[in-house]
C-alpha cells in the first residue's frame, strides 16, 4: 500500500477519534482499507490548499459519474453526506457519505446511486431531504430566505418527478406575482405539505381558513380565478 | 207476705228463637221503595226519616244489604227512565230548562236517599266495594239521561248552538248554561270533556277559522288585531262565566292558533298596514297589541323581531350609503340618533322593553353603521360640532344625555381606533383654536371614553389637555420674565405640544417675518432655559395671528388670520405689489398650502384683503397680488380663513387609513405574542379567534392580516410551527 505524498494531505495514520475503535479491531482491516480508498478518492478531486472539494472538483466528479450538475442525485449525495454548504465538500462529509454508501471507488459510487435514490424517495426520508435541499441552497451566513428564481429551480429538481403539475403551476405563479421576492423555510415546507394533502388541480379540499402560509392562499386564489 | 225464696240473678239468652220473617225483607224493602217513589214525586214531607233510616239499617243488619242495594239501583233507574222521556218531550228552549230542573230534583232526591241509606253507605258498600249511593246516583243519571240516545246529541247541539248565538252577538241565558255545564262537570271530568269540551273546541276551531279568513280578506292589520283581541277576551270571559276554568287555556289556544298563528306572516307583511307601516308611523297602541297577541303563539315574537330587524337594517343601510345624506356629517349622525330614539321609544312603550328586541336593535345598528367606513369620522365630526357650538347654552344634564347618546353610537363601531384618530385630530384643532364651548363637556366625554375603552385610549388625549394648561403657566412665566422688554412690539402666545400626545404633523417650512423672529427666539431660549434636553419646533401650520391693518382709505381693521396668512401679509409692509413666485420665495410655504392661503385672502367675498390680477378663482403661478384698497367689512374684527375641521379630502383620507392600518400591525403582533406566551402551544384557528377577541374593543381584525403577522413572527423566530402538525404554533421563549 503506497501512501500518496502530497503536502497538506493528512497522514492516514493520524486517525480521528471515531476511527480509534476500528483501528483497534483487527477484523476491521477491510473497513480501514475502505476508508483509505475513500480518502484517496477524495484527494483526486480536492483542492490541495483548502482540503475541500470545490466547484471545479464537483464538476469533475459529476462528469466522472456521468451525472448532470443539476441532477437531483447530486443533491441526494450531498444529503447523504450531510453537506453544509453548497459547492463545497469537506473531507468529513465525503467520508461520511461514501462510507454510508460503501463506495470506495468511482464505479462503486456510480452503482450506489440508484439505491440512494430509492432510499431518499422513502417517505420517512423524503421530508428530511426536502428540508435539507432548502437549507443547503442558502449561501450566506445569516441567510434565511431563498430568492424566487432559486426556489423555482430547486422545486423542479426536488419535486419535479413526484408532483409535476403542482410544481409547474406554482413556479408559474411565483414568477408571475410581484408580492414575494423570496420564500422562507416555512413557506417551502408548506408547499410540500400542500402537494401531499391537497387534491390537484381541483383544490377541493383546500381551506384558506386553516394554517396554510399566505403565499399558498394567494396561489390557490390565482388558480381559481384562472379557472373561472 | 211471706219471705220469698232468694233466686240467683241470671241473665239468660233469649230462649225463643228470633225468627226473621222471610217476608220481612220484602216488607221492609217495599217501605223503602215506596219512600223513594214519594221522594221522586215530591212527596217527601209525609215521610218519617227516622223510620226509614231504621228500616234500611235493619235490612243491612239482617244481611239483606244486597237486596237493598239492587233494589235501589232498579228503582232509581226506572225513575230516571221516566224522567228521561219527560225531558225528551220538551220542546225547543224548554229542553235545557227541564233538564236543569230535573237535575236539581234528582240531586235533592239523591241527598235524601243517601241520608236514609247512610248505614248501608258506611258499612255494606265499602265492604263489598260497591259504588257509594251518591256516586251511584250520578252514574245512573249519566247513563240514563245524559247518555240516552235521544238526549246526548240534542244536549250537545243545544249547548253549542247557544255558544254560537252568543258569539254572533245574541244574549243567552248564562245562568242556565252554567248550571248545565256544572252538571256535566259534576258527572265527572271525562263526561265534561267527552260530552262537551272536545266538540266545543272543534266547533270553535271551525268557527274561528272561517271568521279569521273573512276578516283577513277585508280588514287591515290593526283592525284585524283589534278583532282578534276582542274575540280572545270574549272567550276568556265565557269560560269564567259558565265553563270549567280548565277550559280557558284550551279555548284560548284555539283562538290563538286560528286567528293569530295561522295568519301571522300575512298580518306582519300586510301592505300599507303591516308591521313595517306601524313602525314607520309610530303606532304605539297597534304595535303593543300585536306584541301582546303574538307572544301567545310559538314564533310570534321572533317573527315580529325578524321583520323589525330586517327593516331597521334596510333603512339603516340606505341611510349610510345615500350620498345625499352623507353630505353633512352632523346631519347624518343626528339622523342615526333620531332613528335610535324612535326605536327605543317603540320598544319601551309597545314591546314591553323586551330584552331580545333591544338586542336586535343593537345588532342592527352595529351592522349598518359599520357598512360605511366613514362612520367613525362622521361621529367624531358630530361631537366636534357639538363641542364647538352645538352645546352652547345647554344645561349640564342635557349635555350628559347627548354625550351618552354619542357613546352609544361609539360602542357600535367596529373600528374604534379610526374614531380615536379622528377624534384626536379634531380635539387638537378645537384646543388650539380655543373653540370649545365647554371644558367640562370635553372632560366628561374623555371620562366616558376611558370608562368604555380603558386608560390607554385616553391617556394621550388627556396629555393634550395637560399641555394646554402647562402652556398657560409657561406663558405667565415668560411674560413676567420678559414682559417689560416687549414694549410696543408684537405679543406672542405659545402653546407647547408634547409630540407623542398630539396628532403627528409633518414639519413644514415657513419663514416667519423678522418682526416675529426675535420674539420667537426669546421664547425658545426662555423655555429651553427651564427645560434642558428638549427640542422645540415651530408648527407654523397650526398657528393664528391677529393683525391690525390700516387700508388706503383709512379703514382700520383687526384681522384674525393663520400664521401663513400673517407671513404673507407682513410682506406687503415693504412692497405694494408682489407676484406669487415672490411670495413663495420669501415665505417658503409649500405650494398647495400657499395657494389655499392666498385664495382665502384674495378670492372670498368680504374677506378679500388682497386683490389679485387676474381676477380668476384659482391661483396661477403668474398671478400678482396687491393690497385691496377698497376692502370693507362692517365689522372691525374680521376673521379670515377657516380653521374648522372639514371632511377629509380623498388623499387625506387615504393617508389616515394607511396610518391606522400601520398602527394595527404592532397591536396584532402584541396580541399574538401575549396569547402564545401564556398558552405556549395553540392551533391556528384558536389563535385567530383569540386574537380577534382581544382586539375587539379597538377594531375588527382581518384574519388575513393576522396570518401575515403570524408568518412574520415565525420568520423572526418568535414562533415556530410544530414539525408534525403544521396547524400548531409554538411559542419560542
Amino acid at each position: 500500500m503506497s501512501f500518496p505524498r502530497k503536502t497538506g494531505s493528512p497522514n492516514p495514520m493520524s486517525i480521528k477519534a471515531n476511527d480509534v475503535d476500528l483501528f483497534h479491531s483487527a477484523s476491521n482491516i477491510a473497513l480501514m482499507q475502505l476508508l483509505e480508498q475513500i480518502d484517496i478518492l477524495f484527494d483526486t478531486y480536492a483542492n490541495e490548499m483548502t482540503n475541500l472539494i470545490e466547484a471545479s472538483g464537483i464538476e469533475e466528479l459529476c462528469s466522472d459519474l456521468k451525472v448532470g450538475a443539476d441532477d437531483v442525485r447530486m443533491l441526494m449525495l450531498a444529503w447523504k453526506m450531510k453537506a453544509k454548504k453548497q459547492g463545497f465538500i469537506t473531507q468529513d462529509e465525503w467520508r461520511r457519505g461514501l462510507k454510508a454508501l460503501e463506495a470506495n471507488s468511482l464505479e462503486k459510487l456510480q452503482r450506489a446511486l440508484p439505491a440512494l435514490e430509492r432510499e431518499v424517495m422513502r417517505p420517512s426520508n423524503f421530508k428530511d431531504f426536502y428540508a435539507f435541499a432548502f437549507r443547503y441552497s442558502l449561501t450566506e451566513e445569516r441567510q434565511k430566505t431563498l430568492d424566487i428564481g432559486s426556489i423555482c429551480l430547486l422545486l423542479k429538481i426536488v419535486l419535479g418527478s413526484q408532483f409535476r403539475p403542482q410544481v409547474d403551476s406554482f413556479t408559474q405563479y411565483l414568477q408571475m406575482q410581484k408580492e414575494y421576492k423570496v420564500l422562507t423555510f416555512d413557506q417551502w415546507m408548506g408547499f410540500y405539505q400542500f402537494c401531499n394533502e391537497i387534491s390537484f388541480p381541483d383544490l377541493n379540499n383546500y381551506d384558506d381558513q386553516l394554517a396554510w402560509p399566505l403565499v399558498l392562499d394567494s396561489f390557490v386564489e390565482w388558480i381559481r380565478q384562472k379557472n373561472n | 207476705m211471706g219471705s220469698q225464696k232468694k233466686r240467683n240473678f241470671q241473665i239468660e239468652a233469649f230462649k225463643h228463637r228470633v225468627v226473621v220473617d222471610p217476608k220481612y225483607a220484602d216488607k221492609t224493602w217495599k217501605i223503602l221503595e215506596h219512600a223513594i217513589h214519594e221522594i221522586y214525586n215530591h212527596n217527601a214531607s209525609g215521610l218519617s226519616f227516622e223510620e226509614l233510616y231504621r228500616n234500611a239499617y235493619n235490612m243491612v243488619l239482617h244481611k239483606f244489604g244486597e237486596k237493598l242495594y239492587s233494589g235501589l239501583v232498579s228503582t232509581m233507574t226506572s225513575h230516571l227512565k221516566d224522567i228521561s222521556k219527560f225531558i225528551e218531550a220538551a220542546q225547543g228552549g224548554l229542553f235545557l230548562e227541564e233538564l236543569n230542573r230535573k237535575w236539581a230534583d234528582h240531586n235533592k232526591a239523591l241527598q235524601m236517599i243517601r241520608d236514609i241509606l247512610m248505614y248501608m253507605d258506611r258499612t255494606f258498600i265499602p265492604s263489598t266495594h260497591k259504588t257509594p249511593v251518591h256516586e251511584l246516583g250520578l252514574n245512573l243519571w249519566r247513563d240514563n239521561i245524559i247518555h240516552s240516545s235521544k238526549i246526548q246529541t240534542r244536549l250537545l247541539n243545544t249547548l253549542l248552538e247557544l255558544v254560537l248565538r252568543e258569539r254572533n252577538g245574541e244574549v243567552i241565558n248564562r245562568g242556565l248554561m252554567r248550571n248545565i255545564i256544572k252538571m256535566l262537570m259534576d258527572l265527572g271530568s271525562s263526561v265534561y270533556q267527552e260530552d262537551f269540551e272536545k266538540p266545543f273546541l272543534e266547533v270553535s276551531a271551525d268557527f274561528y277559522r272561517v271568521e279569521s279568513q273573512k276578516f283577513i280578506e277585508c280588514c287591515d292589520c290593526a283592525d284585524y288585531l283589534k278583532k282578534a283581541e276582542r274575540r280572545l277576551n270574549e272567550e276568556m270571559e265565557r269560560v269564567s262565566q259558565y265553563l270549567d276554568a280548565k277550559s280557558e287555556v284550551k279555548i284560548t289556544n284555539v283562538v290563538e292558533k286560528e286567528m293569530i298563528a295561522n295568519h301571522m306572516l300575512r298580518l306582519v307583511h300586510m301592505e300599507n298596514s303591516g308591521l313595517v307601516n306601524m313602525l314607520l308611523d309610530d303606532k304605539y297602541d297597534d304595535l303593543g297589541r300585536m306584541y301582546n297577541l303574538f307572544r301567545r303563539v310559538p314564533n310570534g315574537l321572533s317573527t315580529i323581531r325578524e321583520v323589525m330587524t330586517s327593516h331597521i337594517r334596510d333603512t339603516g343601510k340606505h341611510l349610510v350609503t345615500d350620498p345625499e345624506r352623507l353630505r353633512d356629517p352632523v346631519e347624518f349622525v343626528q339622523r342615526l340618533l333620531d332613528e335610535k330614539d324612535k326605536y327605543d321609544r317603540i320598544i319601551g312603550s309597545s314591546f314591553n322593553n323586551d330584552k331580545t328586541f333591544q338586542n336586535a336593535l343593537t345588532s342592527s345598528f352595529e351592522y349598518f353603521i359599520n357598512l360605511n367606513p366613514r362612520s367613525p369620522e362622521f361621529i367624531s365630526l358630530f361631537v366636534d360640532d357639538k363641542l364647538r357650538k352645538g352645546l352652547k347654552g345647554v344645561s349640564e344634564e342635557d349635555v350628559e344625555i347627548i354625550l351618552d347618546k354619542v357613546m352609544m353610537l361609539f360602542r357600535y363601531l367596529q373600528e374604534k381606533d379610526v374614531f380615536e384618530k379622528y377624534y384626536k385630530q379634531h380635539l387638537a384643532k378645537r384646543l388650539l383654536s380655543g373653540k370649545t364651548v365647554s371644558d367640562d363637556a370635553e372632560r366628561s366625554l374623555i371620562v366616558k371614553l376611558k370608562t368604555e375603552c380603558g386608560y390607554q385610549f385616553t391617556c394621550k388625549l388627556e396629555g393634550m389637555f395637560t399641555d394646554m394648561k402647562t402652556s398657560q403657566d409657561t406663558m405667565q412665566g415668560f411674560n413676567s420674565a420678559h414682559g417689560a422688554d416687549l414694549g410696543d412690539g408684537p405679543t406672542l402666545a405659545v402653546t407647547v405640544l408634547t409630540t407623542g400626545s398630539w396628532p403627528t404633523q409633518p414639519s413644514i417650512t415657513c419663514n416667519l417675518p423678522t418682526e416675529m423672529l426675535a420674539l420667537c427666539e426669546k421664547f425658545r431660549s426662555y423655555y429651553l432655559g427651564t427645560h434642558t434636553g428638549r427640542r422645540l419646533t415651530w408648527q407654523t401650520n397650526m398657528g393664528t395671528a391677529d393683525i391690525k391693518a390700516t387700508f388706503a382709505k383709512g379703514q382700520k381693521h383687526e384681522l384674525h388670520v393663520s400664521t401663513y396668512q400673517m407671513c404673507v401679509l407682513m410682506l406687503f409692509n415693504n412692497a405694494d405689489r408682489l407676484s406669487y413666485k415672490e411670495i413663495e420665495q420669501a415665505t417658503e410655504i409649500p405650494a398647495s398650502d400657499l395657494k389655499r392661503c392666498m385664495q382665502s385672502m384674495a378670492c372670498v367675498k368680504g374677506k378679500n384683503v388682497l386683490r389679485k390680477e387676474p381676477m380668476s378663482k384659482d391661483i396661477g403661478e403668474d398671478d400678482v397680488f396687491f393690497v385691496n384698497d377698497k376692502f370693507t367689512n362692517k365689522l372691525y374684527k374680521v376673521k379670515i380663513g377657516t380653521v374648522v375641521a372639514q371632511k377629509e379630502t380623498e388623499p387625506e383620507k387615504q393617508e389616515t387609513r394607511q396610518r391606522v392600518e400601520e398602527d394595527r400591525k404592532p397591536q396584532i403582533e402584541a396580541a399574538i405574542v401575549r396569547i402564545m406566551k401564556s398558552r405556549r402551544v395553540l392551533d391556528h384557528n384558536n389563535l385567530i379567534a383569540e386574537v380577534t377577541k382581544q382586539l375587539q374593543s379597538r377594531f375588527l381584525a382581518n384574519p388575513v392580516e393576522i396570518k401575515k403577522r403570524i408568518e412574520s413572527l415565525i420568520e423572526r423566530d418568535f414562533l415556530e410551527r410544530d414539525n408534525v402538525d403544521r396547524k400548531l404554533y409554538r411559542y419560542l421563549a
